[in-house]
């Protein structure tokens, strides 16, 4: 079946008619983000499903819920009155039975008085045109219509054929046991085995049940038989429930084993990460206390200028001429004292002199003031005018009596002396010398600290930009924070734990096992050696041909689904080298690895010795899933015509990026006969899209480019909004 | 796969050899109107037709049961 066309009538951004034609191979429809291609996927889904993908809730959800989301916003705003339909009609072409199918899916709303009256629910119409008739029908039945679907896209392979970029992890979850079976089934139906694998279950206990009534019914000593019966029914019942109890081990096993191998893959990164934390977080703490002392540091120079004496910095010389000032001083006023001595020694001699004529107050100075007065000396009657020198004589007799011998030591006490301070200075100098002469070495080892932890701090500093450089850049690649690092490896090891434990566990049980069934084997020789008698041919035939075929039905659906998962490892092979191809970052052979319970797969990518390669980011694990998705189909198609599917995908290769997205393209133009991919790599990368344009190997179909009539950050609301559709080839 | 392709897979299993019901290379030569060689055989074609006629599995438990208690 290839599909046509699709025309999009006001369907959610496609206002107005829109219609892509498709061809045989792979069709590209490209367009960034925002621009349409989601709500392309959405109207191919909604024709034939009548519900859309719901990305905030990662849902599809049916027309009855979205209902006016459906119509363009455009198409509501530009209709004052009336209709407004939006519709979607795929147009398929079955080209064995040269026939057309024509799908229609419409949904509307009235608007009146300015309200908005939406319908319940969508309308579907169905075309049938037989082209060598010429002739063309509606399809009503509803039975014809799913069958139509079914033709169109068949239920089981769906989910690998029309899937959005993001559902591409669920599709195919290796840690469901039934993924691979899911998978398998559409390369084989293997429940077909597992349905008769139940049958020869049961067989084989209804058989067993008759055999061992009839040995009863045949007993030599039926209370003895009864006895044992009754031993075997209990033992019976706890070895079923010691197998039981084995089984469900094995899962834990295998569920442990499984998480263990994913987390693996990002065991090195995690590990990695906390180390890098780890040491970043030494050096931050390096950092801080070296960063304090240098803060600390910083705030004790001040006190150091009176700690350390550094305000006495440069006072050598002060000092130094403070000594010799210090030293004059201290000689001059020697020096002045000895002409003080000189002069009081003339003067107390004169003193002395002018005792030694008269003594003192003769006469009395109230008599010689009188004479002074009357400017006349009343001792020898001679006049004596004052200024005389007579009268001066007089009057050095009144002078006389005040004169007295003066000492040193009051003629200094008359004069401030500070020659104890200036003392004291110079000897606080002279106690401060031995620090000024320190100081400057004491700066300079304080500032050599300084500066060093200056750079400790700034190579720390530096150290830690990079180490968290390193680690963000960690984060990123391995997809994983600190936190989760943590987490990580917190459960790596518990499961690992668990494994072993689960471990130790199975070989227990099967010690448990072994000794109930040999008890069980002994029991029934007992049953038999009591049996008087013979036990018919045909159910010793009988019971003998269904244990057979319980073997045979066990071990033949194990060994075809081993078959599968080998053919479908090989294709998943070539699908995966092919897209990786020319990639050399990204080498290796994926492996299903069987996991211990038996029913679980899970992939491994393994070098040619079969060493397992680790470190599988999510790029590899979605390019191994798609490669295992493309295996299903690929694989199908030895036995049955599916390539008759299109394969409808919106941004498929938005996880691994645009390294593989030509890889990706080749394979899928291989794989698909015909394929609709819608993708953003093509749109910003010209380059990109000029390779898929030319590449002689990826057999293309139609090529398209969708744009907004107006840009996401230029419009207020989407009530004028478009989407422009432009052919490339 | 068809219903002699299921067959021939019941058929390839090793312990058909080791009961000498089939010798080696004869599982694929097999077809699904062979003669019945052993009772084991049948079985396995019953349930097979059982599962691709879609019928209950009590019927085919039914129709293996009555055939071996011949």
């Amino acid at each position: 079946m290839i599909l046509q066309s699709i025309e999009l009538n006001n369907f959610m951004c496609y206002a107005g008619n829109n219609r892509f034609d498709f061809a045989e191979g792979i069709n590209v429809i490209i367009g960034d983000n925002g621009y349409g291609k989601s709500k392309l996927y959405d109207a191919f889904w909604w024709v034939m499903y009548n519900e859309c993908f719901d990305t905030n809730i990662k849902k599809f959800r049916k027309t009855n819920l979205l209902k006016r989301l459906i119509v363009s916003d455009k198409a509501i705003d530009e209709k004052d009155e009336g209709v407004i339909t939006a519709s979607a009609i795929l147009t398929f072409h079955n080209t064995e039975k040269d026939s057309i199918y024509i799908l229609e899916r419409r949904y509307s709303v009235r608007k009146s008085n300015g309200g908005l009256i939406e319908d319940q629910d969508s309308e579907e119409i169905v075309w049938h045109k037989e082209l060598s008739y010429m002739n063309a029908k509606e399809v009503a039945e509803a039975d014809q219509i799913a069958r139509i679907k079914r033709s169109i896209m068949p239920d089981n392979i769906k989910p690998y054929m029309w899937f959005q970029g993001e559902q591409v992890e669920s599709i195919i979850d290796f840690n469901k046991s039934d993924t691979l079976t899911d998978a398998i089934n559409v390369l084989s139906n293997i429940t077909r085995f597992d349905k008769i694998i139940a049958i020869a279950d049961e067989l084989k206990e209804s058989s067993t049940k008759e055999l061992n009534k009839k040995q009863r019914d045949l007993s030599g000593d039926k209370g003895k038989s009864e006895n044992l019966e009754l031993a075997r029914q209990h033992l019976a019942e706890r070895l079923k429930a010691a197998e039981l109890q084995d089984l469900q081990i094995k899962d834990n096993l295998a569920t442990a084993e499984e998480k263990s191998e994913t987390l693996l893959n990002k065991l090195a990164d995690a590990q990695k990460i906390r180390e890098i934390e780890a040491k970043r977080k030494g050096i931050e703490l390096n950092l801080s206390e070296v960063q304090q002392e240098y803060d600390a540091e910083q705030k004790s120079l001040h006190r150091r200028m009176f700690t350390n004496k550094w305000v006495l910095k440069g006072t050598e010389k002060l000092f130094e001429e403070y000594g010799h000032m210090y030293n004059a001083f201290e000689h001059k006023k020697l020096q002045n004292a000895a002409q003080i001595q000189a002069r009081l020694d003339t003067e107390n001699s004169f003193v002395k002199e002018l005792q030694a004529r008269l003594p003192i107050d003769v006469p009395e100075p109230i008599h010689v003031q009188h004479m002074l007065d009357n400017e006349r000396c009343l001792v020898c009657d001679r006049e004596a005018p004052t200024g005389s020198p007579a009268w001066l004589k007089m009057k050095e007799l009144i002078d006389r009596s005040q004169l007295k011998i003066k000492t040193l030591e009051e003629e200094e006490n008359n004069i401030h002396d500070f020659s104890s301070d200036l003392k004291k200075l110079y000897q606080n100098g002279l106690g401060l010398s031995h620090n000024i002469a320190n100081v400057d070495d004491d700066i300079a080892s304080t500032y050599r600290r300084l500066r060093k932890l200056d750079k400790k701090r700034k190579s720390l500093s530096e150290e830690l930009g990079k180490i968290e450089a390193e680690k963000n850049s960690m984060i990123v690649d391995a997809s994983l924070n600190v936190n989760q690092a943590t987490n990580l490896l917190n459960e790596y090891s518990a499961q690992n734990e668990l494994a072993k434990r689960s471990m130790n566990e199975v070989n227990s049980n099967a010690n448990i096992i072994a000794k109930r069934k040999d008890e069980l084997s002994k029991i029934e020789a007992d049953l038999s050696k009591l049996v008087i008698g013979e036990i018919p041919t045909y159910l010793q035939e009988k019971v003998k041909v269904l244990d057979e075929f319980y073997q045979v039905a066990h071990s033949t659906r194990k060994r075809v689904f081993s078959k599968l998962v080998q053919i479908l490892e090989a294709e998943a092979n070539n699908h995966y080298l092919e897209m990786t191809k020319g990639n050399m970052s990204l080498r290796g052979i994926i492996k299903l690895k069987e996991l211990s319970n038996g029913k679980n797969y899970m992939p491994e990518l393994v070098d040619e010795q079969g060493n397992v390669l680790l470190q599988l980011n999510t790029g590899n694990i979605i390019l191994i899933k798609l490669a295992t998705i493309m295996a299903i189909i690929s694989a199908r198609q030895g036995a049955r015509d599916t390539d008759l599917y299109t394969l409808i995908t919106d941004a498929p290769m938005s996880v691994f990026g645009e390294d593989y997205t030509i890889g990706f393209c080749k394979t899928v133009s291989k794989v698909y006969r015909q394929s609709i991919i819608m993708s953003k790599e093509f749109y910003k990368n010209t380059a990109l899209r000029s390779q898929l344009l030319t590449n002689e190997e990826i057999k293309l179909g139609k090529v398209y480019l969708i744009t907004p009539s107006i840009q996401e950050n230029s419009r207020s609301n989407r009530n004028s909004l478009s989407t422009n559709i432009e052919k490339l080839n | 796969m068809t219903k002699e392709e299921i067959l021939r897979s019941y058929l390839e299993d090793d312990l058909l050899i080791l009961q000498g019901y089939l010798k080696e290379g004869e599982a694929q030569k097999y077809k699904w109107s062979s003669p019945a060689a052993n009772n084991l055989i049948e079985v396995v074609k019953i349930a097979i037709e059982g599962e691709l006629t879609a019928e209950s599995q009590n019927v085919t438990e039914r129709k293996i049961n009555s055939f071996l208690n011949k």
